[in-house]
């Protein structure tokens, strides 16, 4: 049975470091200028006035409705049988229509390539050697849990169970594959 | 929102720049003219040659304006060299993959048009006599090809819109009513080259009746115009939230609104509309005045499509 490969970033969990970040640049080998994967930071002040920051990770959210996939003029940019959202570099013209089609401006443009390109949850590299993506065997505080959906006994499917969480702009219907356990305080922004 | 470390550049939201702002122009005016002068053709029944000096204009602004366009395009691939790779992979998903084949039938219809509006310079007099039995064909089928010719126009026009109202990305453009703004606003490009191009090089083809026909025409659809930009903003209104939000700024913020109030709708539509209507009639018949009403809705239009683009990628809610 295909895979259906999803993540969930824990925000009471992660600490903002960067280490994935670092680890997918490593990883991947990902020119100076350009990021798979950042994760920001907002300063988020309650209703007590305590305060507080909320952490988001600023990367492709593998959507089951992809608007990359669906404008891209020549198939380039298409979705694997394992869920996860790539790019053939030798259909791609360059139109940057998914660039900008892209709701959670998830792609930039290679400067080596100039194809666009994303996070592959190392989809040509460690995935295919059974490994799970950099960016979470390095997260120091287990902050992101990364599996496949379609087996019951997965390790994000337990998490997915226990845990309340939710997805980026779910209004767009894009059901991103990138879920997010919200900050225990405070409201959501989704 | 903060990063922590590392550059944001490529997460500026404008990716597609000013070539695209013209291209849009270009394929707009394109299909303007030549279904403004197929119009002229079927209204004033002008089916055989000598042709009206507008329907020359829209036989030779047509597949120039439309090749020109595509040109810059191509360029502003990032991988120009792999452009051909749209011409035989297609997804019928993407408005895109629509666009080219709509011009894959277009430009040779275009084409069609021209040399049978052109068939005495061309093939007969010109260096094309292998053409001639080609123009002969263009001016034996002329009503279906111009028929034809007219649903694809139509359709050229109104994809450049679609071909941005498709991304939900962007609020101000994820907008069902922007094709219809395109196409009008193309439509009335293609009135106003004509017009110009008529008058300047073809001056004594050019019927007096059929400039005040086509002048009157371009008053009509700049009515349109305003009132679809006018939805355009009221829908995103009553959308509430982020969209509103987006609408707003998109009035309001910096030298984008500025360009819609002066360069769009004061100087662009308002002022020909103006124009039209204070001038007494010998001087709004008079050629000098028509040719610059036509310029000045030229550069309104132009200041359209640079507006729709970046304001439409600047405020995303």
């Amino acid at each position: 049975m295909a895979k259906k490969y999803a993540m969930v970033h824990d925000n009471n969990l992660c600490i903002g470091c960067q280490a994935c970040n670092v680890a997918c640049r490593s990883e991947n080998k990902i020119p100076d200028s350009v990021y798979r994967l950042q994760v920001w930071v907002k300063q988020e002040e309650y209703p007590n006035g305590s305060l507080g920051y909320e952490y988001h990770r600023q990367s492709c959210v593998h959507c089951e409705n992809t608007p990359c996939v669906s404008v891209c003029p020549t198939k380039a940019s298409h979705v694997n049988e394992d869920g996860i959202v790539l790019v053939d570099n030798d259909l791609c013209v360059g139109c940057l229509y998914c660039v900008a089609a892209c709701p959670y401006q998830a792609r930039y443009v290679h400067p080596v390539t100039k194809a666009p390109d994303k996070c592959t949850f190392c989809h040509e590299s460690r995935l295919s050697r059974g490994e799970e993506p950099a960016c979470v065997t390095v997260c120091p505080t287990e902050a992101l849990t990364f599996g496949d959906l379609n087996d019951p006994k997965s390790k994000i499917n337990k998490v997915l169970s226990e845990r309340v969480t939710y997805r980026q702009k779910e209004r767009l219907g894009t059901k991103p594959k990138m879920y997010i356990v919200p900050n225990h305080k405070g409201g959501i922004n989704s | 929102m903060n990063q922590i470390w590392g550059s944001v550049e490529q997460y500026n939201t404008v990716v597609w720049h000013w070539p695209i702002a013209v291209y849009l122009f270009l394929a707009g005016l394109s299909a303007g003219a030549i279904i403004s002068a197929i119009v002229v053709k079927w209204m004033k029944g002008n089916d055989v040659s000598p042709w009206d000096g507008i329907i020359k204009a829209g036989a030779i602004l047509a597949p120039v304006t439309i090749g020109a366009g595509l040109c810059l395009l191509i360029f502003d691939l990032t991988r120009p060299l792999m452009f051909w790779k749209l011409l035989i992979h297609y997804n019928f998903g993407s408005v895109m993959t629509i666009g080219v084949l709509a011009l894959f039938a277009y430009m040779p219809v275009s084409i069609l048009f021209l040399l049978g509006v052109f068939k005495k310079e061309l093939a007969v007099d010109g260096p094309f006599k292998f053409l001639a039995p080609i123009a002969d064909l263009a001016l034996n089928y002329g009503k279906a090809l111009e028929a034809i010719t007219l649903v694809l126009a139509v359709g050229v026009g109104a994809y450049t819109g679609f071909l941005l109202s498709a991304m939900n990305s962007y609020p101000l453009l994820n907008t069902p009513v922007l094709p219809a703004l395109f196409l009008a606003s193309g439509v009335s490009a293609g009135i106003s080259a004509n017009l110009v191009v008529g008058l300047l090089f073809f001056t004594h083809a050019t019927k007096d009746a059929n400039v005040s026909y086509l002048h009157g025409l371009d008053v009509k659809v700049i009515f349109a115009e305003l009132f679809f930009i006018f939805i355009l903003f009221v829908g995103m209104m009553y959308q509430g939230g982020a969209t509103a939000h987006a609408g707003a700024a998109a009035l309001s913020t910096g030298g984008l609104s500025t360009l819609l109030w002066v360069g769009v709708i004061g100087f662009g539509l308002l002022l020909p509309i103006g124009l039209n209507f204070a001038l007494p009639h010998g001087v709004k018949h008079s050629h000098a005045f028509v040719i610059f009403n036509a310029l000045i809705v030229l550069v309104g239009v132009l200041a359209l499509r640079y507006y729709m683009l970046y304001a439409g990628q600047t405020f995303v809610g």
